[in-house]
């Protein structure tokens, strides 16, 4: 019952690839993964980039570690993300116009049947 | 199969225009007017942020204890230098912000006692990095320029701020002692480390004995003249016209010309020599700074130059070699010189790749550490006092 609920909500309904809606939840994966990231307060680690070590008590391996996750999701969040979110956009306003062009083109030519038989 | 292929592809000529709208837009969501990181007049938001955080770490001492450990695992040194970076940026912020000059002057007095008496009770050994010890120092008994000149700086700009009796001995020792050294020494070359001279050391300890001058009425213009005269001969790199960093007592070069010196160099020169410190600022903007897509950051070598990533380059960014000392340091050198440009597109990078850390009005960066920190504090206040000396202006 849960489960059908779930699938019933757009969002968790696996998207066909490289579609906008495909685009849309890798980029709230990823945001959602910054953001858990940032409140378990990564954020602290990220010092290993001057040489200085996150925490003494974790040691120098797990900082490092600690780091690179966060250094990673967040140079994601700030670049992959708006990335994902404008193709998103593309593709839908994209497709939208051919959508358009094609009932132009559907139209236009039973118009143009219609023509013709009334001649 | 068709209309799959055709949404693929699709999907991918999206991802490449999306990517080439954005990312040349990346930086103007971190790039903020020049004032909130440096004013002519008065503290910027962000010294005074930062400024903030460094007090704070002066008054818990627990909090001050867990900051230092951490620098102190890697290099002893930065535990030094973050003193000495907050005292002279203390000392500029006491000059453009003279309603809080009371808090600032017994900061810094804490300071310089606490590092004094560190410096009296551990050793000069406990500032320096350990291979310090794996050599005898040439000149006996042994001395470190990297300590003695920066230690000399704190008092004097000290009392540039406002005089204090009981650092004028202490100060005219010091600066006796380096010069002293300097006369003795052929070619005026004095250790940091066994038979390892830094040029960086050099700057701030001749800043330090023209500051005392400016102070007490000494006069070692000469010594300053013909210390630059010989650098200019025998201590820059033919390629680049570039300062090297470090060298041996004989003059012969370890380090080439590099970033995380040249920056700071540059700054020190202009209280010595204004144009010479000007020319090695253009030349390290030129080989060393870099703006791409919006953000400034900078290299440790020049083209002509190889070296090895260290402490003091930090680790390198492949690809871009993006050096975070060298890039840390170009705020002090944009900072002195006025390069708007380059300083803006500087701290949008710092703002982007620094990451920030705000609780309570005090600011921290977390990809830096409290040297780091200090340094940026003082690219953020410089000017002031470098002003006060060079016009001989009196308080």
């Amino acid at each position: 019952m849960i489960k059908k609920f779930w699938r019933r909500l757009a969002i968790f309904q696996r998207a066909e690839f490289l579609s906008a809606g495909d685009l849309l939840q890798r980029a709230g994966a990823i945001s959602g993964l910054f953001l858990l990231a940032h409140l378990a307060g990564l954020r602290e680690f990220t010092g290993i980039l001057n040489g200085t070590v996150g925490s003494l008590a974790l040691g120098w391996n797990l900082s490092a570690y600690l780091a690179v996750i966060y250094i990673a999701l967040y140079l994601a969040f700030v670049i992959v993300v708006p990335v994902l979110i404008l193709a998103a956009i593309i593709l839908t306003v994209w497709r939208r116009c051919i959508r358009k062009e094609n009932n132009f083109c559907v139209t236009s030519d039973t118009n143009f049947r219609r023509t013709d038989a009334n001649i | 199969m068709k209309s799959r292929i055709a949404r693929i592809l699709a999907g991918l000529a999206a991802l490449v225009v999306a990517a080439i709208i954005w990312l040349p837009c990346l930086h103007l969501l971190f790039a903020r007017p020049l004032s909130e990181f440096r004013q002519d007049q008065g503290l910027s938001p962000k010294a005074r942020q930062l400024a903030a955080r460094h007090l704070q770490l002066w008054t818990e001492p627990v909090l001050r204890e867990q900051e230092l450990k951490k620098m102190r695992a890697s290099n002893a040194e930065w535990d030094f230098m973050g003193r000495s970076y907050l005292v002279w940026s203390l000392a500029n912020m006491s000059l453009r912000d003279p309603a809080s000059k009371p808090l600032y002057l017994r900061t810094m007095d804490q300071i310089i006692d606490e590092t004094l008496r560190l410096e009296k009770q551990e050793g000069m050994y406990f500032f320096l990095m350990s291979y310090a010890k794996d050599r005898h120092y040439l000149v006996q008994p042994a001395h470190s320029l990297f300590l003695d000149g920066e230690i000399a700086l704190m008092l004097a700009v000290r009392r540039v701020v406002e005089e204090k009796p009981e650092y004028k001995p202490l100060l005219t020792e010091r600066v006796n002692a380096i010069v002293e050294r300097f006369q003795k020494s052929p070619r005026m070359l004095l250790e940091s480390y066994p038979d390892e001279c830094w040029m960086f050391d050099h700057c701030v300890a001749l800043d330090a004995i023209k500051m005392a001058d400016y102070l007490d009425g000494g006069d070692h213009s000469a010594l300053i003249r013909d210390w630059i005269a010989m650098a200019k001969q025998k201590l820059v790199h033919r390629e680049s016209g570039l300062l090297i960093s470090s060298f041996t007592t004989d003059g012969i070069p370890l380090d080439g010309p590099e970033g995380s010196t040249i920056w700071m160099v540059a700054h020190s020169l202009q209280l010595l020599d204004e144009d010479f410190a000007r020319d090695q600022y253009q030349r390290a903007r030129k080989e060393l700074g870099e703006i791409t897509l919006g953000f400034g950051y900078a290299h440790e070598w020049p083209k002509s130059w190889k070296g090895e990533a260290d402490v003091d380059s930090g680790p390198i960014i492949p690809g871009f070699e993006i050096s975070a000392g060298s890039s840390g340091m170009a705020f002090i050198g944009a900072s002195t010189f006025d390069d708007g440009k380059f300083l803006a597109s500087l701290a949008a990078t710092l703002d982007f790749a620094g990451f920030p850390s705000r609780t309570r009005g005090r600011l921290k960066y977390c990809a830096s550490n409290q040297v780091g920190d200090a340094a940026l504090l003082y690219a953020a206040t410089l000017g002031p006092l470098w002003q006060k000396v060079k016009t001989g202006a009196r308080q």
